[in-house]
């Protein structure tokens, strides 16, 4: 893995002769370093809920922020190098502010994720712009993967992006350095008629199987976006507590 | 003392030009009604320029989908190209969205288009009609930089003094001694209404005549339209 592969994982726009990109491999690997994120499309809205590693004790858990909101019905959750999230999210939110300047409506999610995405693989040298260009070239590809959540006339959904800039839909899925096994949980545990509050749980429950510490109020992030509302909303403590708390009772019963 | 002679202008640099004249009326009257279940946006088709008639059946209104349709009053070759410019933004959001255009979304970027020309303006008057998302039907008007509103009724164009003040009276019901309820119109009661403000803007409106297109927009149908004759002098 660390031997060099070959000359072509140098340059990040040369294809290798098997016709892959390494730098976009590797930018993949980079996400499986990163803390682990699970989001629940349910029929009732999207739950979103991200393990914060808290590596001191002086550290401030809510200096780390891993679920931010787009636009007011879309929030996301982040895994990876979350710099690269934060220049991602910054476009995805003035793409945002840009539908509803234009077309005086909520942006859809699917558009709004495509939209996020396009940043993805505009890196690297030569890349022809103008002379004063406005934004400075990215010069390789973003080390983070993105579960983007969000209700629009269509309902909720889920979205997943990765340093390709593929994004695909999920009613499900895990990211980061647990989401192997996240991801099988989910797929064990999850059904279509699952109502918000047990998708809470079941965010939280996988949190618990992957994650390294024990998941309490202050190191785990949960957000979610209502079909009622199409709001997005960042959980508070006490709310998360209040999850965890639901999600113990479950477990003495 | 002064001497004309003296500030005379050297003669290379008192040549004259022909102003820049970058516009031009071509007139044309344009009227959208929205109703309970259905709206309609008509517009003339009469082409003048002065005195003359180059003219008498070019079309000033455009389907953006099955339930939005635009109208233009005002200089001809703006409003083509402005209808160029909406329709091709349609297309790309109906590809990139994936979903049906709103109303509302056509009146803020018609708007916004219009705006971006602040200071050099398309010399136009739009009305713009269709069924919102509840399938109720609205209009708004909007001048020619882009300030508009959403209304139930609104003429734009040559025959606009003519005939505003005769819908705002039929239709709002408004400026009425009794029966100052609103009735809601019915599309037949609101077609025969149409054409009689045209007919009769026709009579004084030298700039309105020849025909009038008429969209009629509901739900089951989409988009129908009708061609009524007017008078040709």
């Amino acid at each position: 893995m660390f031997l060099t592969r070959s000359e072509y994982d140098r340059g990040v726009n040369t294809f290798s002769p098997e016709g892959r990109l390494f730098q976009v491999e590797y930018a993949m690997e980079a996400i499986k370093l990163g803390s682990t994120a699970v989001g629940i499309q349910t029929a009732e809205g999207v739950v979103l809920a991200v393990e914060k590693r808290l590596s001191s004790p002086l550290l401030e858990p809510n200096s780390v922020e891993k679920l931010v909101e787009i636009d007011e019905h879309v929030g996301c959750a982040m895994s990876g190098l979350i710099a690269d999230a934060r220049t991602m999210i910054e476009h995805a939110r003035v793409e945002a502010q840009n539908h509803r300047f234009t077309f005086d409506e909520a942006m859809p999610v699917e558009s709004l994720t495509q939209a996020t995405c396009d940043l993805a693989l505009r890196f690297g040298e030569g890349v022809e712009e103008d002379e004063d260009k406005e934004e400075e070239m990215m010069s390789r590809p973003f080390g983070v993967s993105l579960l983007i959540a969000g209700v629009d006339d269509k309902g909720p959904a889920l979205f997943y992006t990765d340093p390709s800039g593929t994004y695909i839909r999920w009613l499900a899925k895990a990211i980061g350095a647990g989401a192997e096994g996240a991801q099988s949980a989910l797929q064990e545990a999850y059904y279509k008629s699952m109502t918000l509050k047990e998708a809470e749980t079941l965010a939280l429950r996988t949190l618990r199987e992957v994650v390294e510490e024990k998941v309490e109020s202050n190191n785990v992030e949960v957000a979610a976006v209502r079909t009622d509302t199409k709001k997005f909303v960042i959980y508070t403590e006490a709310e998360v507590k209040e999850c965890l708390s639901r999600l113990e009772n479950r477990d003495s019963q | 003392m002064w001497n004309a002679s003296v500030v005379a202008v050297p003669a290379t640099e008192s040549i004259q030009r022909p102003d820049f004249m970058p516009y031009q009326n071509n007139g044309g009257t344009v009227v959208a009604i929205g109703g309970e279940d259905y709206c309609i946006v008509s517009a003339t088709t009469r082409l003048g320029l002065g005195f003359a008639i180059p003219t008498r059946n070019v079309c000033r209104y455009s389907i953006l989908n099955n339930r939005v349709v635009l109208a233009t009053a005002g200089m001809f070759a703006d409003t083509v190209t402005l209808h160029k410019v909406i329709k091709a933004r349609v297309k790309i959001y109906e590809e990139q969205q994936d979903k049906p255009f709103e109303l509302r979304s056509a009146a803020q970027l018609l708007s916004n288009t219009l705006y971006y020309r602040r200071f050099f303006p398309y010399y136009t008057f739009n009305v713009l009609g269709g069924l919102d998302e509840d399938g109720q039907g609205f209009v708004y008007g909007f001048d020619a930089i882009g300030s508009g509103e959403k209304v139930k009724v609104v003429c734009n164009g040559t025959g606009q003094a003519l005939i505003q003040p005769i819908l705002d009276n039929q239709v709002e019901r408004k400026q009425q001694y009794e029966n100052k309820q609103i009735t809601n119109l019915s599309l037949e009661e609101a077609l025969d209404l149409v054409k009689d403000v045209f007919t009769s803007a026709g009579e004084r409106d030298i700039y309105t005549g020849d025909a009038v297109d008429i969209c009629i927009i509901t739900k089951q149908r989409g988009v129908f339209v009708e061609t009524f004759q007017l008078k040709q002098d």
